[in-house]
């Protein structure tokens, strides 16, 4: 019975029909897909398809489905795998005009993508309470990590909403890894102090000063 | 009148004090759930006091399992695995949902100060890998992936006579795979349930929209490329890429690259050393000594050993078996797992498949299969993570996530 049971994940991928591979089709035929009356399907995977192969000019079709039911987060995974930077200036030109769920993925598109061009817009999202993805561009914040992000953090940790606290120290604990990666100790040193200060009553406060700890034995700027 | 504590209270009759308990909470916890789930609730130093669920049918089943072990009705259900993780009492999860959310729940749990016994594949990618791995690190999170053959007699029997040089110098390691394959095609969409009972946006959870079909959530949601990474790969490789990564001692690093060959793919260590990764002698594919699933084999130049899921062993010399053949033991049995998880969460140590460990060999799966999807050779720097000069190749290292979804 329990290697009935181990098999069954086996037997289920077995059984089921489909194409073995996906089809290797080109940026044209993907973007034909998208500017015809095909369904959602197609479209979405037309959207998957272009974060695979997609170029520059990829872009402005994607980002018109940045406020599109169903198909918004398809066409966010095609903008994210897009290097161009014309794939950072379209999401960051649709964040007025965004609200809710689009919204909050836009910005999480910004932070993977480390957009340092979406830093002043995301500080604004974050003290901005109304706009209601003020956690989304706190964490998107904390993956950019460059200088003027990691203040944000900071102010944020000292003097923000209570309830932007938590969000703010794990960014900074996030951020703090990316910037002693990049050889800076000093700053994450500085990232790290300002959580322990900010929720010393909280585990963070421990992580913060593990990692502290841990960057003092590390040789950094 | 007089105060009555009940010994188990005071950790009297063999019981452990509440103090000295583990306390668990479960997610996602559908029949393979249930089978780790059984184990946890086994051990005397474990108390389940909550179930997150998006199916209401699988909550009140683990509800029930848990109530009928503790002889109470204390075990909460909730639809919210939020609320699991805001628990102050919870020690750790066991998380057994779909790959869409394992490494993205175990991100959230690390954060939220819960130790994580996540069950394979533990992501859907190479950057969810990494990400794990950095985060349950970071937050000095005690991990444990529910690919438990490193705790199985037999496949533990195998590893340490490859690493022990009793096979002379290990030339080539064998994983077994499943069929490599991702279907894009989408079921016939049918009435969402109330959400009371099936919560279907949370079901999804970070994969890409599609609409409901009662298929999915009965476990028919593999091979899909939404919901299952890696082309199939990490299914069992999971498991057997990760036995290899021990046999072949590169825990530390993974191959530098890869070659499809059909269903099968090549991939070369630094070192020289060779895995080869191919089919289980499933529906008559392939062909390995020892029957069963996940089957592994370490050859070095002075014999091999082959095991799998029977708990049987293959040797190339009766004298490797001169101490006497491990226990069988099914290789599908997580109890060592388990506990070897619980002991880490006492003693802060690092657990058999944890998450260094989970990282390289879940990333090999997925670099094999993305040399796979490309049908070409692919060229991979264990350092850096990355694809050697193929943009191509690193566009297909990351998904984007479903809104509002984020670690």
């Amino acid at each position: 019975m329990k290697l009935i049971r181990s098999l069954i994940p086996a037997l289920l991928v077995a059984a089921l029909a489909g194409p073995v591979v996906a089809a290797v089709v080109s940026e044209s035929a993907a973007l034909a897909v998208l500017a015809s009356d095909a369904g959602l399907k197609e479209k979405a995977r037309a959207c998957q398809e272009l974060g695979d192969f997609g170029g520059p000019k990829s872009v402005a079709p994607l980002a018109a489905l940045l406020n599109t039911e169903h198909l918004a987060d398809y066409a966010r995974s095609g903008l994210e795998g897009i290097k161009d930077p014309s794939a950072g200036a379209a999401l960051r030109k649709a964040l007025p005009t965004l609200e809710g769920r689009y919204l909050a993925g836009v910005v999480n598109s910004l932070g993977v993508r480390r957009d340092t061009a979406a830093v002043s817009e995301l500080q604004k999202l974050a003290l901005d309470p109304k706009r209601g993805v003020a956690e989304e561009a706190i964490a998107s914040l904390g993956m950019i990590a460059n200088r003027d992000a990691t203040k944000t953090l900071q102010k944020v940790l000292s003097s923000g909403p209570a309830e932007l606290r938590v969000p703010a120290a794990h960014a900074a604990i996030m951020a703090s890894a990316l910037v002693a990666k990049e050889g800076n100790a000093s700053v994450a040193r500085e990232l790290l102090e300002s959580v322990a200060k900010a929720l010393p009553k909280s585990h963070l406060a421990k992580v913060a000063q593990e990692q502290i700890a841990a960057l003092k034995k590390k040789p950094g700027k | 009148m007089p105060t009555i504590i009940p010994s188990s209270a005071l950790g009297l009759d063999g019981k452990v004090a509440p103090s000295n308990r583990i306390v668990v909470g479960g997610i996602g916890i559908g029949p393979r759930g249930r089978e780790v789930l059984k184990h946890f609730l086994s051990q005397a130093d474990v108390q389940f006091v909550v179930i997150a669920d998006v199916q209401e049918t699988r909550r009140e089943v683990v509800r029930v399992m848990a109530n009928r072990q503790y002889n109470n009705q204390d075990c909460a259900k909730t639809r919210d695995m939020y609320e699991v993780l805001a628990r102050p009492d919870i020690d750790a999860v066991l998380i057994a949902t779909g790959d869409r959310w394992h490494a993205l729940l175990s991100m959230l749990a690390a954060k939220a100060g819960k130790d994580i016994y996540c069950e394979k594949p533990c992501s859907m990618t190479v950057r969810e890998s990494q990400e794990l791995a950095d985060t349950t690190n970071r937050y000095g999170r005690v991990f444990q992936s529910g690919t438990q053959r490193r705790n199985v007699d037999n496949f533990q029997f195998a590893a340490e006579l490859a690493r022990s040089g009793k096979l002379g110098k290990i030339h080539t390691v064998h994983a077994g795979i499943l069929p490599l394959q991702e279907s894009h095609k989408w079921l016939a969409a049918e009435t969402e349930p109330a959400r009371e009972l099936v919560d279907w946006d949370r079901w999804l959870g970070p994969a890409p929209w599609r609409p409901f079909n009662k298929d999915y959530i009965n476990g028919r949601w593999r091979g899909y490329y939404d919901f299952h990474g890696g082309a199939a790969l990490p299914e069992w490789g999971a498991h057997t890429v990760d036995l290899c990564q021990w046999g072949a001692s590169a825990d530390h690093t993974t191959p530098i690259s890869y070659e499809a060959d059909g269903q099968t793919i090549y991939g070369k260590y630094a070192n020289g050393v060779k895995l080869v990764m191919r089919l289980s002698g499933f529906k008559g594919e392939g062909s390995w000594v020892v029957p069963g699933t996940c089957p592994v084999r370490f050859e070095g130049d002075e014999g091999w050993v082959e095991a799998a899921d029977t708990g049987k062993i293959a040797v190339s010399s009766p004298k490797l078996l001169a101490g006497g053949a491990p226990k069988e033991m099914h290789g599908t049995d997580p109890s060592k797992h388990v506990r070897d998880f619980l002991n880490c969460v006492k003693s802060r140590g690092k657990p058999a498949c944890n998450a260094d460990v989970t990282r390289r060999g879940h990333i090999i799966s997925h670099v094999a299969s993305i040399g796979w999807r490309l049908g070409r050779k692919v060229e991979f720097d264990p350092v850096t993570e990355t694809f050697v000069n193929d943009a191509d190749a690193n566009r297909m290292c990351s998904r984007a996530r479903r809104a509002p979804w984020h670690a």
